[in-house]
């Protein structure tokens, strides 16, 4: 299992442990579990498709604008993520993450809906490299 | 940390001083009972005394009976801080900007209401969208959304979605005054637009409850309130902002974040990021963090217009008939300009309410002239299977907690262990054993809303009448339940 749902550091809301051989795949399972509080995976379908980039100063800060833009579509568009296509890129000081999103528009006659995400926190949020693998820790307001 | 080293106040106050940690500019106060407080989790107290850590604070840093951990402040937290050298900080209010609760009264006793509870609980359910991605029923453009967002109740009121006693009865007539859309993002709008009506999910809940005969605890200040026949049908509704709140604390924690250096602001724990409440950014996240207010307000406004039109259509009966009025309507994730006297001064503060109510006592202009004698309503929301309390303000609160107290019963087990402990249907069955009917669009979420997972709100209701902070009106029980 890439990524593990965790109560260890909250009560209220909902932890989330990621491992990645790369930072791509790191940011994906992270998405894709934190979509899995808010819904059961398996009935999501990939038949939309959304486009965008995003910057950060460093991979934490891209890290959490990831995160916060996959809840603003769920939210904007109600548009659940299934799956997606990433690409970090490290350029003058700053990181670029150009990425393709697929999957659902929200409906509750087929989808089984749980609990809704608010918000990411910064509370012992953050990603570093050991060894071979990249390790992320994200809190979620639900 | 050694709570033996704790200074105890009174019987119910315990002070933490400032040499308990280093940067601490005012003691911690921690607002508990004996019983309680012997069970306060360890990073509620690191997180209150970071708060008395922030620049500008006044007196104390504050945590209520009900206190538990949350980002930056912890859930129960209160802080008031100088308006000439003091912050403003998203984690004192929360991501869900003007979470709040409201109680509606009505002339229904539970004898009228039983034979239509299956009934009433479908027809709510299928009116008052709630759950991950539900939209309400009003369909705005970007303009009408931000004259939405500055004018709060005031744009129910001109739209027909509100009374002039609604409008009344709701904590600052429903609209803080310095709300600026042009503070606000295009993704917040966009994420709130569709939002306006629904409840969300989590703990947020529309209830109808009991007002049993044997637990009025002040019936002059009861009937006051409209609690005024036995067993009477009350209606409590818990929700806040929606995405548009939560998109305005995720934007400005990171533009504090980013301009922190350029104030010299050094915090220890990045959810406690803020800004100098003179600042521009700190203004700016004033004003939007009003908007997100405002938009709570009428959220629950809106909730409010779809439970009368069920009720009616349900009953047969017209609004007078059954008198569903709006008890009040209170924030308990706000901050706040305020007057308090300090040092035999009177000063205006910025008072941060996280998880915690505003319980102004008798005189204060800032009640509705209808209970300015009495005190303001107090709401305390409970889990969904032990419902909430109504009590009213004091001026002991003025005194001893920037006029505020707690907000509910606080949560005590994880979600998750939740979960594990029990099913979603043993939950529901329960309930329905207690007299309870609930429903859902997701099940194990019942097991993680259970009665168990909470602190027990009437140990943290005796707890501010105890401490005089806020004092017991009456005890409403559930018979349904909607959890988003």
């Amino acid at each position: 299992m890439p990524y593990k749902l965790t109560d260890v550091h909250t009560t209220a809301d909902a932890g989330l442990e990621v491992l990645g051989a790369s930072p791509e795949e790191l940011f994906a399972d992270a998405a894709i579990g934190m979509t899995e509080i808010m819904v059961e995976l398996d009935g999501l379908t990939e038949k939309r498709e959304v486009a965008f980039d995003l910057e950060g100063t460093t991979l934490d800060d891209l890290f959490f604008n990831w995160l916060s833009e996959v809840i603003f579509y769920k939210d904007a568009e109600c548009l659940l993520l299934k799956r997606c296509e990433l690409k970090i890129l490290e350029e003058d000081e700053k990181f670029t993450l150009r990425a393709r999103i697929f999957g659902d528009e929200i409906d509750p006659e087929r989808h089984t809906l749980k609990v809704d995400v608010k918000a990411v926190t910064y509370y012992r949020f953050g990603i570093k490299k050991e060894d071979d693998h990249w390790r992320g820790m994200v809190v979620f307001d639900l | 940390m050694n709570k033996n080293n704790f200074k105890r106040i009174s019987h119910n106050i315990w002070e933490i001083p400032r040499d308990f940690k280093e940067g601490m500019r005012v003691p911690a106060r921690v607002l508990s009972s004996p019983e309680l407080f012997g069970g306060i989790d360890h990073k509620v107290i690191d997180q209150i005394t970071n708060v008395a850590c922030l620049p500008g604070i006044k007196k104390y840093a504050l945590c209520m009976p009900d206190g538990h951990m949350g980002y930056g402040f912890p859930i129960g937290g209160v802080a008031a801080f100088s308006i000439d050298d003091g912050v403003i900080s998203p984690g004192g209010i929360g991501f869900d900007i003007n979470c709040g609760m409201r109680i509606l009264r009505t002339n229904l006793t539970f004898d009228e209401l039983r034979p239509k509870m299956e009934e009433l609980l479908s027809r709510l359910f299928a009116t008052i969208p709630s759950g991950v991605g539900s939209k309400g029923f009003l369909k705005l453009n970007r303009q009408q959304f931000n004259q939405l967002t500055e004018q709060g109740v005031g744009w129910c009121l001109e739209n027909g979605y509100a009374t002039e006693s609604d409008a009344e009865r709701t904590e600052d007539r429903g609209c803080l005054p310095n709300a600026d859309h042009r503070t606000v993002s295009e993704k917040a709008i966009s994420r709130g637009i569709n939002q306006m009506g629904t409840l969300g999910s989590g703990n947020h809940y529309l209830e109808v409850e009991i007002a049993r005969p044997d637990e009025i605890y002040d019936p002059v200040v009861a009937g006051r309130y409209g609690i005024d026949r036995d067993d009477q049908v009350v209606i409590g509704i818990h929700c806040g902002s929606r995405g548009f709140g939560h998109q305005i604390a995720t934007d400005y924690l990171q533009v504090f974040s980013r301009c922190a250096g350029k104030y010299g602001l050094r915090v220890r724990d990045k959810e406690l990021m803020a800004a100098p409440i003179k600042s521009e950014e700190g203004r700016r996240y004033a004003s939007a963090m009003a908007c997100a207010a405002n938009s709570a307000f009428v959220n629950r406004q809106l909730i409010t217009y779809g439970v009368r039109r069920v009720f009616r259509s349900v009953f047969g009966k017209s609004d007078q008939e059954l008198g569903i009025e709006l008890i009040y309507d209170v924030a308990h994730n706000i901050a706040k300009f305020e007057e308090y006297e300090i040092d035999g001064k009177e000063e205006t503060l910025l008072v941060h309410r996280k998880g915690a109510t505003r319980s102004f006592g008798p005189g204060k202009k800032e009640i509705p002239e209808i209970y300015r004698d009495v005190g303001q309503p107090v709401i305390v929301g409970g889990s969904m299977e032990t419902g909430s309390a109504l009590l009213y303000g004091t001026s002991e609160a003025d005194e001893e907690t920037f006029g505020s107290s707690l907000h509910g019963a606080g949560r005590t087990m994880s979600r998750m262990k939740a979960k594990r402990t029990t099913r979603g249907d043993t939950v529901k069955q329960r309930m329905k054993e207690s007299g309870i009917l609930v429903k859902t669009g997701y099940m194990p979420g019942l097991a993680e809303e259970a009665a168990f997972a909470y602190k027990n709100i009437d140990a943290v209701v005796e707890a501010v009448d105890a401490l005089g902070i806020s004092k017991k009106v009456a005890r409403f029980y559930p018979v349904l339940n909607i959890k988003g």
